[in-house]
């Protein structure tokens, strides 16, 4: 099943904390083909921007690193920014939705993210690295 | 770094035996007949990929960031943008 994996993964991958290992695990399953995680143009630039600021530890090349993981990345196009601004989903900011966008307008139902704010989108199903359970199958487990 | 964005529409035709192949392994796979093709595309003409894929993993793993909470990265992302604006 194809998902959509947010920017938080990624730095979490990169970052110390509990979410490291699965965040690891999930880029592993996707560099080894044995995961179909998708990603776009606007989580790589978020990934620039967080590497950029400095404020999240030394990150230097993580969006560069990120973009070969995950390329060919999804396209925001003119019909993503147009499902974004009529999404219907609570306090949810404009960078996740256009991220909920991407994978609406691209047919996906699963994102993994450890941000909650998602779980206002109706058309998506949130599940956070640190679910097992629930990440097993995407992953290629049981 | 190579730059790929899914914007490229390409219409082909297939036999109807080629198509039967495909959809029956995507169904297999779980997957879309487009990833497949995508799939393919990638192992047939840009060899190296899944090469470097594995070195952007192995450089990830060896990253030592400290990311915050998911809204202490929302708020880090709008701040960048901000002292970018003109």
């Amino acid at each position: 099943m194809t998902f959509f994996v947010d920017a938080n993964v990624v730095l979490y991958a990169a970052s110390r904390g509990e979410y490291r290992g699965p965040s690891l695990a999930i880029l592993g399953a996707i560099a080894g083909g044995d995961a179909e995680g998708q990603t776009s143009v606007a989580v790589i630039e978020e990934v620039w921007h967080i590497e950029r600021s400095g404020r999240a530890g030394p990150l230097d090349g993580l969006a560069e690193h990120a973009h070969s993981l995950f390329a060919p990345v999804l396209a925001v196009t003119d019909e993503v920014i147009h499902t974004a601004l009529g999404l219907h989903a609570g306090d949810l900011g404009t960078n996740d939705r256009v991220h909920a966008a991407t994978c609406i307008v691209n047919g996906i139902s699963v994102i993994v993210t450890a941000d909650r704010g998602f779980d206002a989108v109706p058309a998506l199903r949130r599940i956070d690295p640190l679910d097992e359970r629930a990440l097993a199958p995407l992953l290629g487990g049981p | 770094m190579l730059m790929h964005m899914l914007d490229q529409r390409l219409q082909i035709l297939l036999s109807a035996e080629q198509r039967r192949r495909l959809e029956g392994e995507a169904k297999r796979q779980g997957k879309s007949v487009a990833s497949l093709v995508r799939a393919a595309i990638d192992a047939h003409y840009r060899a190296g990929a899944a090469g470097e894929r594995g070195r952007a993993l192995d450089a990830i793993a060896s990253m030592k960031g400290a990311a915050p909470s998911p809204d202490e990265l929302n708020r880090l992302v709008e701040a960048e943008r901000d002292a970018q604006a003109p």
